[in-house]
C-alpha cells in the first residue's frame, strides 16, 4: 500500500512539472513602465491600467520590422505586446513590437 | 534509570528500500507519467493526440478551442437554401446589416456572421486607411480529423473589398481587421443575406452579438417628383 502510494505521488509530481500553458491571446498596447530580465510592465494607452507580464527568455522583439533583443526594451518605450494567458493577471509575453507613439482615438 | 531508558527506547527503525525496489518504483511512476503525458497533457496543451484519447475526452478542445457565437441560432434549416438548379429558395427572411467601428492604433477586431452551408451573403466594406485583413470562416462545433477548424478566403492588406460569399460550411464567416499604424482607422461594412446574427470580437476579448434586421424593415424613400419633360 505504501509503495503504491509512493508510486502514485511520484507519477503525479512528474506530470505536474509540465507547464500549464494558457491558450488565450491578448494584445497589450501602451508604454513600458518597468522591465527586468523576466518581467515586463506596460501601462495601457486605452485605460491607463498597468499590466504585469512574465517575460521568458524566448520572446521575439521587433523594431521597425527588424528583429531586436530584450536589451532594446526600456522604460518609456511605446510597445505592442502579444501575450498568452488565462486573463490579464496571468500573462506571458510572446512578442514585443517597439512602435512610435500612437495617436488617441477621436 | 539509564538501563530502563535503554530497554524502552526508540521503536525499531524501518528498513530502507533496496536499490532494486527504488528502481522498480521509479520505473512504474515514469510509466504512469508517460501514459498521462501522451493521453492527457499533450492533447490539452499542444493538441497533439497520437492515441485519440484526448479528442474523446474533449482535451484537444482546450488547446484549440472552437470559437463559438455567444447566442447560437435556433433550428437553422430556414437559413439553408433549397437548391433548384440555379435557384436557391430560403424559407427564412432576407436580412441586412451595417456595422462601423473605429480601430485604435494596433488594435484588431473580428466581425462575423453565422451562415449555414450553402447560404449566400453579399458584402462591401471600406476602411479609412489600409488594414491587415483576413476574410475567413470557422466551423461551428467539432470538425473531423484532418479538417482545419478555419479556412481563409482572402488574406492581404486592403482598404476595401466587395463581393459575395457562399458558405462552404456551417459556421461563422467574416473578417479580422487590424490597424497596422499609429492613427485610428474607421471601418464600415454593409452586407445582406440569409443570416440571423453577427458577432464582434475585440482584441480585449469582449464580444457582442447583433440581431440583424429583416429587409422589410427598410423604409422606401419617396420617389422624386417627375420632371415636366418626362411624359
Amino acid at each position: 500500500m505504501k509503495r503504491r502510494l509512493i508510486t502514485a505521488i511520484l507519477a503525479l509530481s512528474i506530470v505536474s512539472i509540465a507547464p500549464a500553458s494558457a491558450h488565450e491571446k491578448f494584445r497589450i498596447i501602451g508604454k513600458i513602465t518597468r522591465v527586468s530580465s523576466s518581467v515586463l510592465d506596460v501601462k495601457q494607452t486605452k485605460d491607463g491600467k498597468v499590466i504585469l507580464m512574465f517575460m521568458p527568455a524566448t520572446i521575439t522583439v521587433m523594431r521597425n520590422k527588424t528583429k531586436g533583443s530584450m536589451k532594446d526594451l526600456k522604460a518609456g518605450l511605446n510597445v505592442v505586446v502579444d501575450a498568452i494567458g488565462d486573463d490579464l493577471d496571468d500573462l506571458e509575453v510572446v512578442t514585443v513590437r517597439i512602435v512610435p507613439p500612437a495617436a488617441k482615438k477621436p | 534509570m539509564t538501563e530502563k531508558h535503554q530497554t524502552t527506547g526508540a521503536p525499531n527503525p524501518v528498513a530502507a528500500p533496496s536499490i532494486h525496489t527504488l528502481l522498480k518504483t521509479t520505473a512504474a511512476a515514469m510509466s504512469v507519467a508517460a501514459v498521462l503525458l501522451v493521453t492527457c497533457v499533450l492533447p490539452a496543451e499542444y493538441a497533439i493526440d497520437p492515441t485519440g484519447v484526448g479528442r474523446r475526452l474533449g482535451l484537444t478542445e482546450i488547446a484549440s478551442p472552437t470559437l463559438k457565437v455567444a447566442e447560437p441560432l435556433p433550428s437553422d434549416s430556414a437559413l439553408a437554401p433549397v437548391v433548384n438548379g440555379p435557384v436557391g429558395l430560403y424559407p427564412a427572411e432576407f436580412k441586412f446589416d451595417v456595422f462601423e467601428v473605429v480601430l485604435a492604433p494596433y488594435e484588431y477586431i473580428e466581425y462575423k456572421y453565422q451562415l449555414e452551408k450553402g447560404a449566400t451573403m453579399l458584402y462591401s466594406w471600406h476602411a479609412s486607411a489600409a488594414v491587415i485583413h483576413d476574410f475567413h470562416g470557422e466551423h461551428s462545433g467539432a470538425v473531423g480529423e484532418g479538417t482545419p477548424e478555419a479556412e481563409t478566403y482572402d488574406k492581404q492588406q486592403r482598404q476595401q473589398a466587395s463581393g459575395s460569399l457562399t458558405a462552404p460550411f456551417t459556421g461563422i464567416h467574416g473578417w479580422y481587421w487590424e490597424n497596422p499604424g499609429g492613427s485610428p482607422i474607421t471601418i464600415r461594412v454593409t452586407s445582406s443575406g440569409y443570416y440571423a446574427s453577427s458577432v464582434e470580437i475585440h482584441s480585449d476579448h469582449t464580444r457582442r452579438v447583433h440581431t440583424l434586421r429583416p429587409a422589410n424593415a427598410l423604409s422606401l424613400a419617396p420617389e422624386p417628383p417627375a420632371t415636366a419633360g418626362g411624359q
